[in-house]
C-alpha cells in the first residue's frame, strides 16, 4: 500500500499535506505516529463518563493532529465534536461522536494496512 | 551569546505527534526542549527561562492551559525576555485578543505548513535576538557612564582643585545642569536628534570643558583682578589647547610628532586623559574635544577661538557654555562674589556674557526653577540616576520593570546556589505563589512526597490532600492569612501520610509581600522538617509520666485532666464517676507482704480494665484508692453492678473485696470536683454500710463527711 492508497483509504488530502508538510519521509513517520496517540481512548473513555472537560480536550487534540496530517474526513467529525463539547455537553454529541469513532475505525484500519505493507 | 550554541526552543502542547512534527520541522538547528501540558512548561520556564529562545505554546491542554502558561510568564516576567507563539487551531478572535493581551508575538494555525513554522520561528528570534543585544549595548552604556563619570570627575577635580581655585562642585554643576538642558532640548526639538545615550555622553564629556586651563599659567588663572587685554588672550586658548590635549588623547587622531609636540607642553593632562577606557574612548573624545574646543563660541559669531555662529557651534558645546556661564555667575570666583539666581539669568537673557542660541534661553528660563533647586539639592546624582533608567528604557521601548542583562545574571546565580543548597540539604523545601497558584517542591521534597515538583491549585490538589489532610491544609492557609509583613512566620506541625505510614512534620513558613502600600500577599516560602523520632520521643516521656508505674493505669493528675477534657467537650453526656477502694488491703499487707499486696493491686486494674470499654477512663488515685470514669447512656446501675462484682476476686486463696461510690453527672453537675466529692461520700457511705458493696451518692448524703 502506498502513502497515496492509504490516504485515499482513510479519506485524506495526501497532496495537501506534502505541499505543506513537504517531506515524505517525516510524513510516513507521523502517519504512523497516529496509531500511538491515546487522544481516542481518552475521547471513549471521557464519553463513557460523560466527562465533557476531558472529552472536549481530547477531541479538539484529535481534530488538531488531523489538521496536521490532512485526515480530512476524521478532522471534519473531530471539529465538529469539538464544537458540541466547547461549552457544554451538546445534545448531539452522543451522535457526533459515533460518526468520530467510525472515521477513527477507518483511518487507524488504513494506518495499520499500511504498516503492514511496510513489513512494520 | 556564542553562536556554536544552539538556540533553545520550549514546544508546549500536549498532543505528542503534534510536538514532533513541530521538533522536526524545526529541525537540527535548534535544540529543542518539550512539556506536555502547562504545568510542565511552567517548571522548565521557571528553570531555564533565561536560556530559552522561543516558546510554542498550544492553547488547549490539560492541567494547566494556554492561557495559565502565559499568565505564569508575566507574573514572573519571563514574557519580556522569552517570546511565545501561540499554535493552535482555535481561531476565535476572543481567544487571539487575549493571547496578544498576554503578550504573545505570533500566532502559528494549524494545519502547520513548514515554511510558515520555520520563517514565524526565525523572525521571532531575530525580533528578540536583536532586542536582547540592545540591552547588552545599553548595559555596556551604564558601565562605561560609570566607568568613565568616576575616572574622569577623579582626574578633573585633581585638575581643578589645584589649579583653578575654583571648587570641584562647578564641574559636577555644569554636568547637571548640561543634562537638564539637553533633557529639555530633547524634548521640545527633535532637531538635534538628541538620544539618552547622547545627553550621556555629552554631560559626561562637559566635565572636561576647562582641561585646557592645565596649561594656563596660575598666576592668570587665579588673579583676583580683571585680566590684562595680554592675558585674556593667553586665558583663551585653553580652548584650543583642552582640544588639542583631547586630540592627543586618542593615538591615530594626529601624527606622532604632532603628538610629541602636544605632550611638551600638556604631559600632565594628556597622560591623565590616556587613561580613558579607549575602546569606548571615541566618540567621548569627539564630543569632549567639542565641548573643550567651542564653549566659549558665542550664537552672534563673536565668541573665541573661531567664532563660529549659530548652530555651527556643536549642540553639546551649546549648552556646556549656557551651563558654564551660569553656574560661574552663581557661584563666588576670587574675582567676584556669587550672582543671585535671579540677577543671573537676567544678565544671561540681557546678552551681557554673550549670544545663546534663543531655544536654549526658552529652555532655561522655562524650566529656571527647577533648574536652581536641582543645583542647590544633591540633584547631580539624581540625574544620572535618571539618564540610566531612561537609557534603558529607550532600549526597552519604554517597558518598565524590565530587568537588565546583569542583574539577570545575578539572579540565575542566586537561583543556582538556591537549587544546589536545596538539593544538598535533604530537606523539603517549597515556594507558593498566589498567582498563578502553583507550588514549587526541591528536587528532595518532590521525591519524599511523591508530589511533582510543581503543580497548580495546591488547596484542591487531591494528592497533596491524601497526604496531609483537608484538615491540615486548611490550617496552613488560615494560618498565612494570619500573618504580616512585619511577622511573615509561622510554624505548625502536621501529620503527613506516606506510603500508609503516618508521620509528624513541622512545616515553617514565611510569607512574601510586595513593596506596595498596601503590601500585597504573593506568597510564601517554607519548608517541612520531619520530626516523627523527635515527637514520638516526647510522647513515649509524657506518656510514661502519666501512668502509674505498677498497674498500668493513668495516674491522678493525668486522669483528672482526661476527665475535665471529657467534660468540657461532651456537655451532653451521662457520666459516672466511680471511687474505688480495696477492703482492709492494710491487713493483706501486713499479713501477706507487700509483694503479695503489689499482685492485688495489679490483679485488681486488670480486671478494671477488662470490665469497661476502652474509651473508659481507669486510675489508681494512689495506695489503694482507684477510679473508674464511665460515660453511659443505659441502665448504669446494672453496669456498676456487673463492674463490682469483676473487682471481687480471689488471689492465691485470699479473698480480696472492695468498696465502691459512685457519683452520677445527672445528680452533682459536671464538675471534677463535684463528681469527686460525691463519690468520695458515696465510698464513704459503702465502707460505713459494713465494705464489700457499692453505693450510689444521692442527696440524702449530702451531710456525711469522709
Amino acid at each position: 500500500m502506498t502513502m497515496q492508497e492509504c490516504y485515499a483509504a482513510l479519506g485524506g488530502d495526501y497532496e495537501e499535506v506534502v505541499s505543506r508538510l513537504r517531506s515524505e519521509r517525516l510524513i510516513q513517520k507521523f502517519v504512523l505516529k497516529f496509531l500511538d496517540d491515546g487522544s481516542f481512548d481518552l475521547l471513549a473513555a471521557s464519553m463513557a463518563a460523560q466527562n465533557r472537560e476531558d472529552a472536549f480536550r481530547a477531541a479538539h487534540t484529535i481534530k488538531g493532529m488531523c489538521q496536521n496530517l490532512s485526515f480530512t474526513a476524521l478532522g471534519k467529525s473531530a471539529h465538529d465534536l469539538t464544537e458540541a463539547l466547547r461549552n457544554d455537553w451538546g445534545a448531539d454529541a452522543p451522535a457526533l461522536y459515533e460518526t468520530v469513532k467510525a472515521d477513527y475505525a477507518r483511518t487507524a484500519g488504513a494506518i495499520r494496512e499500511l504498516k503492514a505493507s511496510l513489513g512494520l | 551569546m556564542a553562536v556554536k550554541n544552539k538556540q533553545k526552543i520550549l514546544i508546549v502542547d500536549d498532543s505528542e505527534m503534534n510536538r514532533s512534527i513541530l521538533a522536526d520541522m524545526l529541525g537540527e538547528e535548534y535544540d529543542i526542549l518539550e512539556a506536555e501540558d502547562g504545568v510542565q512548561a511552567v517548571g522548565i520556564l521557571s528553570k531555564q527561562y533565561s536560556e530559552l529562545s522561543l516558546v510554542l505554546l498550544d492553547i488547549v491542554m490539560p492541567k494547566l492551559d494556554g492561557f495559565g502558561v502565559l499568565s505564569a510568564m508575566n507574573q514572573n516576567g519571563w514574557i519580556v525576555d522569552v517570546p511565545v507563539i501561540m499554535v493552535s487551531a482555535e481561531s476565535g478572535s476572543k481567544q487571539v485578543e487575549r493571547a496578544y493581551e498576554l503578550g504573545v508575538t505570533d500566532f502559528i494555525n494549524r494545519p502547520f505548513d513548514a515554511l510558515v513554522v520555520r520563517r514565524r520561528v526565525v523572525n521571532t528570534i531575530l525580533l528578540y535576538a536583536k532586542q536582547k543585544r540592545l540591552i547588552g549595548m545599553v548595559e555596556d552604556q551604564i558601565y562605561e557612564t560609570e566607568q568613565r563619570s568616576s575616572l574622569m570627575i577623579d582626574i578633573l577635580s585633581h585638575i581643578v582643585e589645584f589649579r583653578n581655585g575654583e571648587s570641584g562642585l562647578h564641574i559636577l554643576h555644569v554636568r547637571t545642569l548640561t543634562a537638564m538642558l539637553l533633557d529639555l532640548v530633547a524634548a521640545k526639538t527633535d532637531k538635534y536628534a538628541l538620544t539618552p545615550r547622547d545627553i550621556s555622553l555629552i554631560s559626561t564629556a562637559s566635565a572636561l570643558h576647562d582641561v585646557g586651563k592645565i596649561a594656563i599659567d596660575g598666576a592668570i588663572l587665579n588673579k583676583p583682578g580683571r585680566l590684562t587685554q595680554e592675558e585674556f588672550s593667553v586665558m583663551k586658548t585653553h580652548t584650543t589647547v583642552g582640544a588639542e590635549m583631547l586630540q592627543a588623547a586618542v593615538p591615530g587622531w594626529m601624527t606622532d610628532e604632532e603628538y610629541e609636540l602636544m605632550k611638551t607642553h600638556t604631559t600632565a593632562g594628556a597622560d591623565m586623559l590616556a587613561q580613558i577606557p579607549v575602546q569606548h574612548g571615541e566618540d567621548l573624545v569627539k564630543v569632549a574635544y567639542e565641548i573643550c574646543r567651542w564653549h566659549h563660541e558665542r550664537w552672534d559669531g563673536r565668541g573665541y577661538p573661531d567664532g563660529l555662529k549659530g548652530d555651527e557651534i556643536p549642540i553639546a558645546a551649546q549648552v556646556v557654555s549656557l551651563a558654564d556661564v551660569y553656574d560661574a555667575l552663581t557661584s563666588p570666583r576670587v574675582y567676584k562674589p556669587a550672582i543671585p539666581h535671579e540677577e543671573a539669568l537676567r544678565m544671561i537673557l540681557d546678552g551681557q556674557c554673550g549670544q545663546f542660541n534663543p531655544l536654549l534661553l526658552t529652555c532655561f528660563t522655562e524650566n529656571a526653577e527647577k533648574i536652581r533647586t536641582a543645583l542647590e539639592g544633591d540633584a547631580a546624582e539624581e540625574i544620572q540616576q535618571r539618564n540610566l533608567r531612561s537609557i534603558s528604557e529607550e532600549a526597552l521601548r519604554g517597558e518598565g520593570g524590565a530587568v537588565s542583562e546583569r542583574t539577570l545574571r545575578l539572579l540565575d546565580y542566586e537561583r543556582m546556589k538556591y537549587h544546589f543548597f536545596a538539593a544538598m540539604s535533604e530537606e523539603i523545601q517549597f515556594e507558593y505563589t498566589v498567582s498563578p497558584s502553583m507550588v514549587t517542591l526541591s528536587a528532595y521534597g518532590s521525591k519524599m512526597l511523591g508530589l511533582e515538583e510543581i503543580f497548580m491549585d495546591p488547596q484542591h490538589s487531591e494528592q497533596l490532600i491524601s497526604i496531609v489532610g483537608q484538615k491540615a491544609l486548611d490550617e496552613i492557609v488560615t494560618r498565612q492569612r494570619e500573618t504580616t509583613p512585619e511577622a511573615p512566620d509561622s510554624s505548625m506541625e502536621l501529620l503527613v501520610h506516606l506510603n500508609g505510614e503516618a508521620r509528624w512534620f513541622r512545616v515553617i513558613t514565611r510569607s512574601v509581600w510586595t513593596n506596595d502600600v498596601p503590601p500585597r500577599y504573593t506568597g510564601l516560602l517554607g519548608k517541612a522538617i520531619d520530626i516523627h523520632e523527635e515527637k514520638m520521643k516526647l510522647r513515649e516521656l509524657e506518656q510514661k509520666a502519666s501512668l502509674d508505674p505498677l498497674t498500668g493505669l493513668l495516674n491522678r493528675a493525668s486522669a483528672r485532666e482526661q476527665i475535665e477534657n471529657r467534660l468540657l467537650t461532651h456537655q451532653e453526656g451521662h457520666f459516672a464517676l466511680a471511687e474505688i477502694d480495696i477492703d482492709d488491703f492494710k491487713r493483706v499487707n501486713d499479713e501477706l507482704g507487700h509483694m503479695f499486696g503489689d499482685r492485688v493491686l495489679q490483679e485488681l486494674a486488670r480486671r478494671m480494665k477488662h470490665a469497661v470499654r476502652s474509651s473508659d477512663i481507669c486510675c489508681r488515685a494512689g495506695g489503694e484508692e482507684f477510679f473508674l470514669f464511665l460515660d453511659y447512656n443505659t441502665d448504669i446501675e446494672h453496669t456498676v453492678e456487673r463492674i463490682f462484682k469483676n473487682l471481687c476476686f480471689e488471689l492465691e486463696g485470699r479473698r480480696i473485696t472492695v468498696s465502691m461510690g459512685v457519683a452520677l453527672g445527672e445528680r452533682t453537675g459536671l464538675s471534677y470536683d463535684g463528681l469527686y466529692r460525691a463519690a468520695d461520700v458515696a465510698l464513704y457511705a459503702a465502707k460505713r454500710g459494713g465494705k464489700d458493696r457499692f453505693c450510689f451518692y444521692d442527696d440524702s448524703m449530702k451531710d456525711l463527711t469522709p
